[in-house]
């Protein structure tokens, strides 16, 4: 197999949580030499190591912060040194990583860069062309530059809970477009981010290799959101149009929903484009007469009469389950297909025969043992682009980094250490609790579990 | 002011959003993006509403009009040979080629990527279907709600007692457009160094799902099914009503309690019990009944910018019209002018990231149909005015 995209190319990780994170991430899946700058000291940690678990077998254990199986999705493939940045020597320190980088990835507030002369002007000086990401939320200018944000609260901030929304359904069981406006669930808005800047820092790679001119990335994950619903938004400068909510129907095609099926919170979604596929979801359904009955027989009456409607192919769905119903529908040539969890994608045979989830090797003090990690979701023909390693421990490569990458005397790695600036164990923290699985799902943290997923 | 794919030439083939989107970003980076529409019907998002004024026309279809800015247009009939002359003659001098065709429907043999990566030394051939070119369900039958339900992210979206729910305009084939342009992207830079082109495989649910980094370890650590908002007795985090609209009060950020309580400015809530994680769950159904009790006595924005000076990190509804008003946007100049002939002028949504050395121009409107036919076949392959004539005489354009 070829060299990677990447080869040779270094970044630096100063991110915290979810979007920047990811970003290293999949730069390291591409080949790069991503080094994740962490902290040993627990106020400054990135919180997916000490507060998003979920642990193995819901146990923290001693080494928790190296058990989080979120962290150790979003720092694959990385290296870790510990940088405890309110200590000059280890500024200093980073300054020089930068120098020797040709990528930074950061996401603190403007103020908290500036604080620490790490703004894109100071580390221009140390490294002219440098390509560096500074992830806010609402950006480095403007009103809001100052706000704090977080993916859960931007969705709606930037548009996307005006596009969606449960029919509003009156006494007499009529439905209308919805007046409460809901939202993508699972921090939407960081992967927005995520893959955002994964695009800019590649571009400006490219740009850099033709020009010699780095790039300062501004990212507002606000802004970056709003982008992804452009369309929704030029509705309303044409036309004056401020919202669309109609749960899970479609503009113009009928039927289009979302139907439960046999077991507990199991759902199939099913999309007829037009005539021919709704007489294909007659005769899935053993109804062919349903096809010429006048008040579905065409996509205007099928809009008029979608709640009818939606009651018969809810009461075929209903006995049957989500994969019954997506075979019968896409042998006919339908859209339809499950609505899958965590597990239903662990288990997807379409996913499972692209190799989608890629198996990791922990070491063995973790105690992980193997597991599987959400891959990406495209192919190279040329590169075998993959997972290379699992996260790093803390401060796993101290050593590589600082002496073989920067080549410090040994004089001033021991002053590190003795000024408490880096460390291989968590300081100041406490082991987080581990709420039971069945108080979990008491709580409505966790729909169900099975004791026995591994088998 | 040059963009920074400055001088990378795209063809982009297939039409409605991934792929379009795809080359729209490419486009706004800089890079020279030919849309190839078949002739007559051209993208089928021509065909898609809404519509400027209302009007079924196809070049006021507003889907159409937001994901095609920055290109030119040509219409092109690439299933006949005299089609497939001209592509191949527009192939030699394209970096990339994005197309969306679901695989076995491509309209001509030589659009295969593994083919087309041979003939064409250097070629990125970047292909975006719904489930990938392999697998067992490669020839599924997908539209966005089918791609949003099988990757993951509809079970988790809407409310935990209801059904999942559709997420907002056709983000999953968004998604595998910037994915798509990811790839391309880390692609030509490899390219520098090996001189070789490739293809690229992407698969919109494997983009979409490839986001849910706490649903999947969930299971794979803990056998556990995160399900759907809202988390019953947090009373936090989830869209809760205030005097004109929604708003979420969230407890993330570095404040303490206190902090929220004085903000929203009710007594009740500086009641000790809730100034604890576990105390806000186990009086959770109490605190709700306060929270939309002091939430009822504010309007979103004013609720929004408070909570952003104390450091709190609040967020609010807000919809198209909001959008368009918000000083944040206006001072960042997110919007763009642009005058299209024949859907008017309007204020654009621009790029999301700002580059230091770029500045966003919405330099084209999207093209009319056909639009940069006489310029790209004429002044840049050399065909006479004749042979465009019988060109367009005999279907090809």
């Amino acid at each position: 197999m070829n060299t990677l995209p990447l080869q040779g190319i270094r970044v630096v990780d100063l991110s915290r949580v979810f979007a920047m994170p990811y970003c290293g991430a999949y730069l390291a899946d591409l080949g790069a030499e991503v080094i994740k700058v962490d902290t040993h000291h627990n106020q400054f940690v990135d919180t997916t190591r000490t507060l998003n678990g979920p642990y193995p077998d819901n146990d923290p254990g001693e080494l928790y912060w190296e058990r989080g199986g979120t962290f150790n999705t979003l720092n694959r493939g990385k290296l870790s040194v510990t940088l405890d940045l309110r200590s000059d020597a280890a500024l200093g320190v980073l300054r020089r990583l930068v120098a020797v980088s040709d990528v930074l990835l950061e996401n603190f507030t403007p103020r908290v860069m500036r604080r620490f002369g790490l703004s894109y002007p100071d580390l221009k000086a140390v490294k002219p062309d440098l390509i560096m990401v500074s992830n806010t939320g609402y950006g480095h200018s403007g009103p809001w530059s100052s706000f704090g944000a977080m993916a859960t609260a931007l969705e709606p901030t930037h548009g996307t809970a005006a596009f969606m929304g449960y029919l509003d359904v009156d006494d007499s069981g009529r439905s209308s477009p919805g007046s409460v406006p809901n939202k993508i669930a699972n921090s939407y808005t960081d992967f927005l981010a995520s893959w955002t800047a994964q695009l800019a820092v590649l571009a400006s790679l490219l740009h850099r290799a033709q020009t010699g001119q780095g790039t300062w990335i501004d990212l507002a994950m606000y802004q970056v959101g709003v982008s992804f619903v452009g369309e929704g938004l030029l509705d309303y400068a044409y036309n004056g149009r401020r919202t669309r909510r109609i749960g899970n129907r479609h503009e113009t095609w009928s039927p289009h929903g979302c139907y439960p099926c046999a077991g507990a919170d199991e759902w199939v979604v099913i999309a007829a484009r037009d005539d021919a596929e709704w007489r294909q979801v007659c005769a899935a359904m053993d109804a062919p007469e349903l096809a010429d009955n006048p008040d579905y027989s065409d996509v205007i009456t099928r809009h008029q009469n979608q709640d009818g409607l939606d009651k018969i192919i809810s009461r075929w769905t209903v006995g049957k389950s989500q994969y019954e119903v997506m075979r019968l529908l896409q042998q006919r040539g339908v859209p339809a297909g499950p609505v899958l969890d965590g597990k239903g994608l662990l288990s997807d045979p379409q996913l499972r025969s692209r190799r989608f989830f890629e198996t990791v090797e922990h070491p063995a003090e973790t105690g992980l043992g193997r597991r599987e990690y959400i891959g990406r979701g495209w192919k190279m023909s040329d590169n075998d682009v993959s997972i290379r390693k699992p996260a790093p421990l803390l401060g796993e490569d101290n050593r590589y980094v600082l002496s073989d990458v920067l080549g410090l005397a040994q004089s001033e790695i021991t002053e590190l250490e003795n000024g408490n600036a880096v460390g291989r164990t968590l300081e100041g923290a406490r082991t987080p609790g581990a709420v039971p699985l069945e108080r979990q799902v008491e709580l409505g943290w966790t729909v169900r579990y099975d004791a026995d997923y591994r088998t | 002011m040059s963009g920074i794919l400055d001088g990378i030439r795209v063809l982009e083939l297939g039409g409605h959003v991934a792929a379009p989107f795809c080359a729209k970003l490419l486009a706004d980076y800089g890079a020279d993006v030919i849309k190839i529409e078949p002739p007559h019907s051209g993208d089928a998002a021509r065909d898609a509403g809404p519509f400027v004024g209302d009007d079924p026309h196809p070049d006021k279809s507003i889907p159409f009009l937001y994901r095609n800015t920055n290109k030119r247009g040509i219409t092109l009939n690439v299933a006949t040979s005299a089609g497939g002359a001209i592509l191949a003659r527009l192939l030699e001098s394209a970096d990339v080629v994005v197309q969306n065709f679901p695989p076995g429907q491509l309209p001509a043999p030589m659009l295969e990527p593994a083919g087309l990566v041979d003939g064409y030394p250097g070629l990125i051939a970047t292909c975006i279907t719904p489930f990938g070119l392999t697998g067992p369900y490669r020839d599924f039958a997908a539209t966005d709600i089918v791609v949003c339900a099988m990757s993951g992210l509809m079970y988790h979206s809407g409310d935990s007692d209801r059904e999942p729910l559709r997420n907002a305009l056709a983000q999953s084939f968004y998604t595998a457009g910037i994915n798509g342009a990811v790839a391309t992207t880390a692609a030509l830079f490899q390219r520098l160094a090996t001189g070789r082109g490739q293809y690229i495989d992407v698969s919109a649910v494997e983009c979409l799902a490839s986001h849910l980094v706490q649903a999947v370890p969930y299971y794979s650590y803990m056998g556990a099914i995160k399900g759907r908002r809202p988390v019953r007795g947090s009373g936090f985090e989830e869209l809760m009503p205030a005097r004109d609209g929604y708003v979420i009060p969230s407890v993330q950020g570095s404040q303490p309690w206190g902090t929220i309580a004085d903000l929203i400015g009710l007594d009740a809530l500086h009641d000790p019990r809730f100034a604890s994680g576990s105390g806000r769950i186990e009086f959770g159904e109490e605190l709700y009944e306060l929270l939309i009790q002091g939430l009822s006595e504010w309007d979103r924005k004013p609720l929004f910018q408070a909570s952003g000076e104390r450091r709190l990190v609040f967020g609010m509804a807000q919809d198209a019209g909001d959008l368009y008003e918000c000083p944040q946007l206006r001072e960042r100049d997110f919007f763009a002018s642009v005058t299209h002939p024949v859907a008017g002028t309007a204020d654009y949504p621009g790029m999301g990231p700002k580059l230091s050395g770029l500045e966003y121009e919405a330099r084209r409107p999207a093209p009319l149909l056909g639009q940069h036919n006489t310029e790209i076949y004429c002044d840049e392959l050399g065909y006479s005015a004749q042979e465009l004539t019988q060109l367009r005489a005999s279907g090809t354009i």
